[in-house]
């Protein structure tokens, strides 16, 4: 349609949106203080002027009502988007998201297709509550798609691909990134395929296989280090490029699984094992993961440093690795 | 550094026990008597994360003499394992890690990584891996020896540029590409003249393959095969027999077996044997010997090894100061001896320092031998049959053929250190204590 232009992370999820809301009638748009307030994080900031309050629908403080009504409306054929203000909140709305939603096409064989976006991460002093990366919870539901752009066009066209998707997509965007991150984003409509992955950075001898922050550290570090470190960054955790994963593995021998998320069962344990399983006679060292340890996010912003993986972190994962 | 959480490094537990504030405490190969010096890892009891109590056993060793429990040295957690099932190892030796500062029922260290949340929280556990001193020369990735093989490379000769001399896919490649390096073909440039094609080496006739089988000798029969060739080498070997009547010590031994059984005591003619050549032994203090350098040394005491056949080889326990035993002691001593030795029940203490053995092979119906010394000492005595023969005896009313129970008593002899005559002198006397044993 037109060139591509550079905009933040969150200009770009609400360009996604907003591109699907017009192009698409039945997508619609709601959570909490979305309307007149224009979201927590502004992603539908002007979307009530220009949409209406039939699409762009204030809910009340109550996540099960507004993922439970999502499901409903996707049942019945519309494709409604909710935003829930904190990731952290969604524990509000699990159970019809995972009961209800997920399931709904396996036991009545109906498709659900609305997207779940979850503000994410943390970084920022947001404490237990409102700094989380919870997506772990999601992959461990099947009948759910769990999507975490890196990148502007990524959250772009995730988004894209997420509403035009039959099934529930749980969809990251992390906060850290909403305006630290700018990129050319393609004008007009612009779809990433879920489950494929994006080699961020080609290299030999170490992968650093995130998604989400965890892809600005290890280009951070890649970079900083100026060693051959090959980049892939996830995109879609469900579902996983294991092609890639394990192509990146076979190539380098050498396998650093970061996020940002908790450690235990987590994406890392999910890829290390694949690589394990799939990819031993190609490894030339331990499969090893940088995660925050299995603690809730601290509000001390020293104590918060301490718990995410910083760039030093990364550095040094990545260090230990090369010289293994 | 934050305390994000990295997996641990798990080519270094023992590392991270030392994080961990534990005391590694070394596991060595035991001295199991003088005359041994290695021994091979037969099993591990514990493996590495177990707990292990303070003297309980957490590896069999075998030597080349007995069978040994090695226990732990300490309580703690079994860190890490050093010499695998199989190996054979010197005395001294570190064969495992016991980590003593580990508490029951913690975490062992390839877990600790996975540790509360407390402690992931709490501290720096994601400290960069110090560990460069830990050899890793001898660990190869799947990948690269799966290039090794491909490519046909001998990884000893790869030099590893990985952490602890590692060598790494890399390193492989490497080699790959710069070609093998080969002995390079002697060049006449000059010269029409080319070297012939090196001949073939020989290479040995399989033996047939129509059967057969191989099997690698036991700890035991290699030690056997070492000490006898080295005997052979060592001992300018000479072997003489006397034959002795053994009708006295029959006749004494029938009066004696029944009351010495009462006292579970079996009476056999080698303890007969056995109390006679101490008694020679005594008188003959050169047999008593060993041969060091160019010096003889004479022992004080009688240590009187036996040799007892086992099922799967032999070995030689020995009486302490068997100049103190009467005929009964020794008999009590050798049916002791010869029991545990057949239960592999023999402390590492019951096999050395032996001065002088007597073997016995007669028990099995042989006749005649040349035994082999036991290194250090200077001589062996061999009991063969006691095989009923007629033989003259000379009594008042003049000779006359008689029936009686004979053996022969070979007797090898280092004659490094003494001669002919000196065996034959010990050997008379022998005879003579035997043939007039007093009968009640």
């Amino acid at each position: 349609m037109s060139a591509a232009t550079e905009v933040t992370y969150l200009e770009a999820i609400s360009d996604g949106l907003r591109q699907e809301m017009r192009r698409d009638p039945s997508v619609l748009c709601i959570g909490e203080d979305i309307g007149a307030f224009g979201g927590a994080f502004k992603v539908t900031d002007g979307f009530i002027e220009e949409f209406g309050a039939g699409r762009v629908m204030d809910a009340p403080l109550a996540e099960n009502a507004i993922i439970g009504a999502a499901v409903g409306a996707a049942a019945e054929g519309l494709r409604p988007v909710c935003e829930m203000q904190f990731a952290d909140f969604i524990s509000c709305g699990f159970d019809q998201l995972v009961n209800v939603a997920a399931k709904m096409h396996y036991r009545q064989g109906l498709a659900v297709p609305m997207v779940v976006r979850l503000p994410s991460g943390g970084g920022f002093s947001g404490g237990p509550f409102h700094s989380q990366n919870p997506e772990a919870w999601f992959l461990q539901s099947p009948g759910l798609k769990v999507v975490a752009p890196a990148t502007a066009a990524d959250a772009k066209g995730l988004l894209t691909a997420a509403i035009r998707d039959p099934n529930p997509v749980c969809y990251l965007e992390h906060k850290g990134l909403y305006r630290y991150v700018k990129g050319e984003v393609p004008a007009g409509e612009h779809e990433v395929a879920l489950g494929e992955a994006r080699l961020a950075r080609e290299g030999g001898e170490l992968s650093v296989i995130t998604y989400g922050s965890g892809v600005h550290l290890a280009l951070e570090a890649a970079a900083d280090l100026d060693e051959d470190i090959e980049v892939l960054d996830l995109r879609s955790l469900c579902p996983l490029d294991t092609e890639a994963i394990l192509a990146s593995a076979r190539k380098t021998g050498k396998v650093l699984v970061a996020h940002e998320a908790t450690q235990s069962c987590g994406v890392g344990a999910e890829v290390a094992a694949l690589v394990a399983a799939e990819a031993f006679e190609d490894l030339d060292g331990p499969v090893r993961r940088l995660t925050a340890p299995d603690v809730p996010i601290p509000f001390s912003p020293p104590l918060e440093q301490a718990v995410l993986p910083q760039l030093d972190d990364m550095k040094e994962a990545c260090r230990e690795l090369l010289a293994y | 550094m934050s305390s994000s959480r990295t997996d641990a490094d798990p080519a270094a537990p023992g590392r991270e026990a030392e994080e961990a504030g534990g005391t590694l405490v070394s596991v060595e190969m035991p001295k199991m008597g003088i005359s041994v010096s290695e021994g091979t890892i037969v099993e591990w009891r514990k493996q590495p994360g177990d707990w292990v109590e303070a003297d309980e056993t957490i590896a069999d060793v075998t030597t080349d003499k007995v069978d040994v429990e090695i226990p732990s040295p300490s309580s703690g957690r079994l860190a890490r394992i050093v010499a695998a099932a199989g190996d054979t190892v010197d005395v001294g030796t570190a064969i495992a890690e016991i980590d003593a500062g580990a508490r029951a029922g913690e975490a062992h260290p390839e877990e600790r990584a996975n540790g509360s949340a407390a402690e992931a929280a709490g501290s720096a556990a994601a400290e960069p891996a110090s560990a460069e001193q830990a050899d890793r020369s001898g660990f190869y990735s799947p990948v690269v020896r799966r290039v090794a093989d491909k490519h046909d490379v001998d990884l000893s000769q790869v030099e590893g540029t990985g952490i602890g001399g590692r060598v790494r896919k890399r390193d492989v490649l490497a080699h790959v590409e710069n070609g093998h390096p080969k002995p390079a073909p002697v060049l006449h440039s000059e010269s029409p003249y080319r070297p012939d094609e090196p001949a073939a080496e020989p290479v040995a006739e399989p033996v047939a393959g129509d059967g057969g089988r191989r099997e690698p000798m036991t700890a035991m029969r290699r030690a056997i095969a070492r000490h006898m060739v080295a005997s052979r080498q060592t001992a300018a070997h000479c072997t003489t027999v006397v034959e002795v009547d053994m009708s006295r010590v029959a006749a004494r031994r029938r009066q004696l077996k029944a009351p010495l059984a009462e006292r579970g005591v079996g009476l056999t003619y080698l303890a007969f044997v056995a109390r006679a050549t101490v008694e020679a032994l005594e008188e003959f203090p050169i047999l008593n010997a060993s041969v060091e350098g160019e010096e003889i040394v004479y022992h004080d005491d009688v240590n009187l090894g036996i040799a007892v056949a086992l099922e799967s080889g032999l070995i030689v326990p020995v009486i302490p100061r068997a100049q103190r035993l009467s005929l009964e002691g020794l008999a009590a001593s050798i049916g002791e001896l010869a029991e545990r030795a057949r239960a592999g029940k023999l402390d590492p203490d019951d096999v050395h320092g032996g001065t002088f053995t007597i073997t016995n092979p007669g028990q099995f119906g042989a006749v005649l031998a040349t035994p082999i010394i036991n290194q250090p000492q200077v001589a062996i005595l061999d009991l063969e049959a006691i095989v009923k023969r007629a033989v003259v005896v000379e009594g008042p009313e003049g000779d006359s053929i008689a029936i009686r129970p004979m053996a022969y008593l070979p007797l090898s002899f280092d004659h490094r250190a003494l001669d002919g005559a000196d065996a034959a002198r010990f050997m008379a006397r022998v005879k003579t204590r035997l043939e007039g044993w007093e009968v009640l």
